[in-house]
């Protein structure tokens, strides 16, 4: 019998501790595959929300590629025409962001607080319709859509008209701008609690108080199939040398090196006294596991059975245990993981498309070599009992006990 | 003794924001006025309290104003902002609109980004809002949803780090079994022995709940020793790491207690547990006959 098969049956002779072993791996390893996950995750699924939203460059007035440093582009429908020429630019949208309000019908009494976008759109990408007329670029002025939460908080259907006053990150309000609303929208980004509402960009700065003219926070650039984000990136740079265009590399970056960081550390304690846990455990199951086996270990070693093939047992028995709790500790993180992605979900302002949790190939292959190296160390004691036991004291002592 | 110093920093001063600029020219005002900087920025430019600085709105450094450093603050630990920039000054209301007026708005040095209204009863927040709104037109008054929501991210982060606790709670339980399991085992002969010179398994179970209780307490309180201990490094290295005073970490006598509360039960089930699983068996078959 090989040592594989004698350490199989090693472990299956005791099922209950082998089981229980097993279940602990498990448990340890689900959290740790868990981490794996966390640490990168946000960062991942901020990249594929970016990517799909179709905009590949985000062009700011300030140095940062985040809304609300307090710097707007002026005259935002003509730069947008500029950068539209720009090589490799498909498309260019201004775009503003703001907070504001839907009155009552009558008075100045507000019937709810909204978050507020305001585009210059050609192409739906900003926002796209789940009900209603879709309308464009100057079709849109005089026109508001909502997301369904609003809808449903207002009471409104496509046709009806809307009093909007809005803030644009000054003090004051205008008096209400009426709006008719063309339809029900998604807008990217939405969390599930947020009641938004887009419009063109000229009829949000009349509800800021604007004289209607097309001031955006940024534009969104989305570029040819086949161009480079840096190479279009550095195009706008020279079309426009006042601007700060951002690749969505660059701003994920930002933002890693930022807000994202928390979920980072968290991972990398939770990840090491994780595996020290995994570690401790499975040395602690394998050392009292020899030392009730030391005289059939002996006996073993008098039969003829060499040094080197008690130790392949002992190391075989190791990763059966270890490898067993990795392997279920895959599905189980999974589950886990998404229990926890719930949990963390509830984050006011967090996007329903935002994951923290992303499942990475990488991360299984770090989990793998993780539970890999804590087998060996975990069995590195064990071994060495087993390698320096005097067999016939042992022996001796076995039968006088 | 005053110096004279140009940098670029970014402060967020009564909600808005101050920039001062390298190659600062130097400041049309006679008389500086009063600042406080943040300890970041005091230690990363080496001011000292008393020193004079310009200040600029411009990023070039243009338009720079004279200010004295009459003190070094330590800004609020929150940890929202803990990667925001650190680099902080405090102006007097009037000097920041000052610096930050346009000429062309003859409001503007009237004008500020908002005003934080303190309610008798702050349950009317929301009516007090709408009067506010329906009298002054042009006023856009918001009870402060933002403040909840940042407490509610706590509250969130508070349920994952519970969650995460029940799971190793859970590995930690399923690991004690495994360890009580075997240790049971060891003992099968004694107990065994035990058994035939007459004590009852009732007798045999308390004596390993006693010992039980006594391993676990010993377990717990070497846990609570650790975390102790814990506690002064990661709360360092986060220190260090975020540059902020924040405590990261807090072994608060209610958190230990709580430990304890579960730790000792769960040492004491996992022994009695295996055990019981073991008395369950024949005398005879205990003793290996």
């Amino acid at each position: 019998m090989n040592a594989f098969l004698f350490a199989w049956r090693s472990l299956v002779r005791q099922p209950s501790r082998t089981l229980l072993g097993v279940l602990g791996v498990a448990a340890v390893g689900a959290l740790l595959f868990d981490m794996l996950m966390l640490s990168n995750g946000l960062v991942l699924s901020m990249q594929s929300m970016l990517g799909r939203t179709g905009f590949a460059i985000r062009v700011s007035a300030s140095e940062s590629p985040l809304p609300g440093s307090g710097q707007v582009i002026r005259d935002a429908a003509t730069i947008a025409r500029v950068l539209a020429d720009v090589r490799g630019v498909a498309a260019a949208v201004p775009v503003r962001y703001g907070d504001g309000e839907v009155l009552r019908a009558t008075g100045a009494q507000s019937a709810a607080f909204i978050r507020v976008l305001g585009a210059r759109d050609t192409g739906q990408r900003v926002w796209t319709m789940a009900d209603g007329s879709r309308m464009d670029g100057d079709a849109m002025r005089g026109h508001i859509v909502i997301n369904e939460r609003l809808a449903r908080l207002l009471g409104r259907k496509p046709g009806d008209q809307l009093r909007l006053r809005a803030s644009c990150g000054g003090t004051t309000a205008a008096p209400a701008v009426t709006l008719q609303l063309a339809g029900i929208a998604r807008f990217q980004f939405d969390d599930p609690d947020d009641v938004t509402a887009g419009t063109a960009l000229e009829d949000f700065d009349r509800a800021c108080g604007g004289d209607g003219q097309a001031v955006a926070d940024q534009i969104l650039v989305a570029t040819t199939e086949g161009s480079e984000d840096a190479d279009v990136r550095a195009a706008i740079s020279r079309a426009r040398p006042d601007l700060h265009p951002f690749t969505n590399a660059q701003m994920v970056a930002q933002l890693q090196a930022g807000g994202l960081s928390y979920f980072r550390q968290i991972s990398l304690v939770l990840t090491t006294v994780t595996i020290a846990f995994a570690f401790l455990l499975v040395t602690v199951l394998l050392t009292v596991s020899v030392n009730q086996r030391v005289g059939e270990i002996a006996a073993l070693r008098a039969l003829g059975l060499s040094q080197r093939r008690v130790i392949a047992d002992v190391l075989w028995e190791s990763v059966l245990l270890v490898g067993s709790g990795a392997l279920l500790a895959i599905p189980a993180g999974l589950v886990l993981a998404r229990a926890l992605d719930s949990i963390l979900k509830a984050i006011p302002g967090v996007p329903d498309e935002l994951h923290f949790f992303v499942y990475q190939p990488q991360a299984l292959w770090v989990h793998g070599g993780l539970f890999a190296v804590t087998a060996l160390l975990a069995a590195a004691y064990p071994m060495r009992l087993v390698a320096t036991l005097p067999i016939a004291g042992t022996l001796r002592k076995e039968i006088v006990g | 003794m005053s110096r004279r110093r140009s940098f670029a920093l970014c402060a967020v001063v009564a909600c808005l924001v101050a920039v001062a600029g390298l190659g600062a020219e130097p400041s049309p005002a006679d008389t500086p006025a009063d600042v406080l900087i943040s300890r970041h920025l005091a230690e990363a430019q080496g001011i000292a309290s008393g020193d004079v600085i310009r200040l600029s709105t411009e990023a070039s450094g243009a338009q720079a104003r004279r200010v004295r450093v009459r003190g070094i603050y330590e800004p609020m630990p929150d940890p929202l902002e803990l990667n925001d920039n650190k680099f902080k000054v405090r102006l007097h209301l009037p000097d920041l609109l000052a610096m930050t007026a346009r000429s062309d708005d003859p409001l503007a040095a009237e004008t500020v980004d908002g005003l934080n209204i303190a309610l008798t009863n702050p349950a009317d927040a929301a009516s007090f809002s709408r009067d506010l709104m329906a009298r002054v037109p042009g006023v856009l008054a918001r009870p402060i949803q933002r403040a909840m929501g940042r407490a509610s991210v706590f509250v969130v982060l508070e349920r994952f780090h519970l969650a995460i606790a029940l799971v190793t709670i859970f590995a930690s339980t399923v690991f004690l079994l495994a360890l009580s399991v075997m240790v049971v085992d060891e003992r099968r002969d004694t107990v065994g022995v035990l058994r035939l010179i007459g004590l009852t398994s009732r007798r045999v179970l308390a004596q390993v709940f006693v010992e039980g209780l006594v391993i676990a307490a010993g377990g717990a309180l070497f846990g609570l020793v650790l975390a102790l201990g814990s506690e002064q490094v990661i709360n360092r290295y986060f220190q260090w790491h975020y540059n902020t005073t924040l405590i990261f970490v807090r072994v608060t006598p209610k958190v230990a207690l709580q430990c304890l509360a579960i730790a000792v039960p769960l040492g004491v089930l996992a022994s009695v547990t295996a055990s019981w699983l073991l008395l369950r068996k024949q005398v005879m078959a205990l003793a290996r006959r």
